[in-house]
This record gives C-alpha cells, structure tokens and sequence, in this order.
C-alpha cells in the first residue's frame, strides 16, 4: 500500500475521536441518571442500580436507532483498519470485532429490559456499557499497536 | 478507507467518479454544518456567549449540559467520518507528502479542538474561550474545505 504512513496518521487520531465519543456517550448517559443535578458519581452509580430513571418506549427508540446506525458504523470502520495489520491474526481481529459488535446491541437493547419490567435494577445497562466501552477499548488498543 | 486506496484511478472512471461525488457531498456538508451551528449556538461573539451562560439580568437562560453534550458528542462523530474520507482521498490523489502531512495533522487537531473548547468554555464559563472556539471551529472547517476543493479538482482531472 502506497503511502501508508500518512494513511497511519489518520487512522491515529480516528482512534482518538473514538475514545472522545465512548466518553461524551457514557458521560450523557449518567448525565440522564442524574449526575450532576444533586448527586456525584458513586451516588449516581448507586442510584442506577437501585432505581434506573424511567424511559418510555418513544424515548428508548429514540435513543436506539441513531445508535444502532452510528455504533455499528464505527466498529465496522476501526475493525477494518485491522485488514492492514501484520501483527495481529484475521482470525483475533474478526473475534474481538464480532464481541464489541455483539456488545454494542447488549448495550443498545439492555435498558429495553429495564423498562419493560424484566429487570428491575439497573444493573444490567451499567454491566452492558462497561463491558461494550471496554470491548472496544480493546479493539482500538489492537488497532493502535498495528499502526 | 480500504475501498479508496486500492484500486488505481487510472483503471476505475468508476471510482474516480464516485471520489468525486463523496467529496461533492462532503464540501456540502461542510457549508450546512456552519449553517446548523449559527443557529443552534450563535454566529456572533455575544450571541454565543448568551447561549453558553445565559444573561442572568435578563433572565435568559444558559444552554442545557445535555443539550451542549449531545451536539458535542454528534459534531465528533460526523467530524470523524467526514475527515476520514476526505483525508483518505486527500492522501491518496496528492504528491506533495509533506504538505499533505502536516494539513491532515492540522485538520485533524483542529477537529477535535473546537468542541473540546466549547465543552470547556461552558463548564468553566470562560467568556475569553468563546472567540477561541469561534477561531478553531472555523479553522477547521476553512481546512477542510481547502481539502476538499483540492482533492475535488485533482480527482476530476486525474
């Protein structure tokens, strides 16, 4: 591939304006649960383990559809620079991509439980947020040491 | 990006046509994203700031964090995709690989900059971070569109 270093230098800060957006996404998210208003970001935490805010289903899908375009796009991008690595196998990248993809709907589809009664805590949505944020972690900290 | 780099422009009317229209669209989006963010938070110095810390004599109001946040959250996540096109197409019909190096780290900082500026100005209620963010937000947008008429002009006459 011709010019790949210049190419590794965009690749570079779309890594980092990923990092950016999990960060802006998860800070809205407690920013719905409260944080801010009265409580700090245990208090919150506690909050939305106990007590999950209420959200119909219009605001869910609200929240849904964007994401499921937005999310699937942008893992789908960061997942294909690995078809450059020479470090990392296809075979690991096409594993942790189809992970942080399949982490990407729990997270999307998780407060859908909580709302329709299925679980009362709020347990599940923090789980489904750590666990997709931290998947994709990994899939950008797999595309920064191929760059 | 891996669709962009692969095929040689000399053997693909196809793909040379498509760059174009993609940079076409993106240059459009460039000027509308002007347009969105003079409405949703100001064109002018003053009128920015009004909408980032209210006017508590006047009782007006300050821009919500969740509002701010979410357009902040949005502006990365468009930003992210219109740069990375543009910078791959930018990357891949330039010779000069120097100027093209240090006008993709340019664009690309300056991305990033000018919401993080916003952010803050709000959170702090830094009235001098106001024409800052006017500056950078600007930059950015001028850069990439100076990019963008660039590659746009290669493409057609490759």
């Amino acid at each position: 591939m011709k010019n790949s270093a210049l190419y590794a230098i965009s690749v570079g800060y779309i890594l980092l304006y990923t990092v950016l957006i999990l960060a802006s996404g998860v800070w809205l998210f407690l920013l719905s649960q409260g944080l801010g208003s009265a409580s700090g970001l245990l208090d919150t935490l506690k909050d939305i383990i106990a007590l999950p805010e209420e959200k119909s289903l219009r605001g869910l899908i609200e929240v849904a559809t964007p994401h499921l375009f937005a999310m699937g796009a942008l893992i789908f991008v960061v997942a294909h620079f690995m078809l450059f690595s020479t470090t990392v196998s296809k075979k690991h990248a096409l594993f942790v991509a189809l992970i942080v993809f399949g982490l990407a709907l729990f997270d999307i589809f998780s407060y859908f439980a909580i709302s329709f009664g299925w679980v009362v805590s709020g347990w599940l949505k923090l789980t489904a947020l750590f666990a997709f944020v931290s998947s994709f972690m990994v899939l950008l900290t797999l595309v920064a040491f191929s760059l | 990006m891996k669709f962009l780099i692969t095929k040689e422009l000399e053997y693909s009317r196809l793909l040379k046509h498509l760059m174009a229209a993609v940079l076409f669209f993106i240059l459009l989006y460039l000027g509308f994203d002007v347009a969105l963010h003079a409405y949703v938070i100001g064109a002018e110095i003053q009128e920015i700031a009004l909408t980032l810390f209210g006017d508590r004599e006047n009782f007006v109001e300050p821009m919500l964090l969740d509002a701010l946040l979410l357009q902040v959250h949005t502006d990365l996540f468009m930003t992210l995709f219109a740069l990375l096109i543009l910078t791959a197409i930018t990357i891949r019909v330039h010779d000069s690989k120097a100027l093209t190096m240090w006008a993709v780290h340019l664009v690309f900082i300056v991305g990033i900059l000018a919401p993080a500026i916003l952010l803050l100005a709000y959170l702090l209620e830094v009235s001098w971070l106001v024409p800052v963010w006017l500056f950078t937000f600007a930059l950015w947008h001028f850069v990439a569109f100076i990019l963008g008429v660039s590659a746009f002009k290669r493409v057609l006459f490759l």
